[in-house]
């Protein structure tokens, strides 16, 4: 496991405890990794890639 | 020409990028800008000049989404306010076109049906629009890096560039 020390907004925080307080996670930091993953499965490379490609031919060829 | 001009539904993103690289009056060439309050208070805190832009804007306030399905996913995908307010106006004007550059905004949007570009496109759309010459859009993609917060890799600048240039032989 890697450690990472970053800074967040304060209601963001809020709500990443308000999580864990209610008992649906274990600490934040189970709250912040979850939150990282589903970012990362919409942010892959190839996705990001064939969105701008998909632009790009609209852009050229498209019809409106 | 033979395209008739569409509204589209703007995020906070390519409204930004497009100011921040000089091109936001690309948006003229459509009937409507809409935006959601929330996006415009995004644009505000981030960048308030763009909203002086001489641009057809029209600004809605979204209510809730019709489709559940709609509110699902923008849950799941973990949406934002103006991404998901964005696309809650989309289900009143489907034949507007939904402009984004977030991937999740964007899938979303493609699960619902809606037609999406974002910031590239309209720039690259410029030269089949005979708004700029495709040296001029290439002296903007060129520019990204330097001038906007739109992070692509520089392979994939790279590649954009190539392909102009291979479409237009410059």
């Amino acid at each position: 496991m890697k450690t990472v020390q970053t800074e967040v907004p304060e209601a963001l925080y809020n709500k990443a405890m308000a999580l864990v307080n209610e008992g649906w996670f274990h600490d934040e930091k189970d709250v912040f990794s979850e939150a990282i993953r589903r970012f990362l499965d919409t942010h892959q490379s190839e996705l990001m890639q064939k969105n701008i490609r998909e632009d790009i031919e609209w852009g050229l060829h498209g019809d409106d | 020409m033979t395209e008739e001009a569409r509204d589209i539904v703007c995020d906070t993103g390519p409204i930004i990028h497009l100011d921040e690289l000089g091109c936001l009056d690309l948006l003229t060439d459509f009937q409507k800008i809409i935006l959601s309050v929330s996006v415009v208070e995004e644009i505000e805190k981030h960048r308030p000049l763009a909203l002086t832009a001489k641009l057809p804007f029209q600004v809605l306030r979204a209510q809730n989404p019709a489709e559940e399905n709609l509110a699902t996913m923008c849950r799941m995908f973990a949406l934002d306010r103006g991404e998901t307010d964005s696309l809650i106006i989309m289900e009143s004007h489907p034949d507007a076109m939904f402009l984004t550059d977030d991937a999740s905004a964007r899938i979303v949007a493609e699960r619902m049906g809606f037609r999406v570009h974002g910031t590239i496109g309209i720039i690259i759309r410029a030269i089949r629009r005979k708004r700029k010459s495709p040296a001029e859009v290439l002296s903007i993609i060129g520019s990204i890096p330097l001038k906007s917060t739109l992070f692509i890799k520089p392979a994939l600048l790279t590649e954009i560039s190539a392909r102009i240039k291979k479409e237009f032989n410059v």
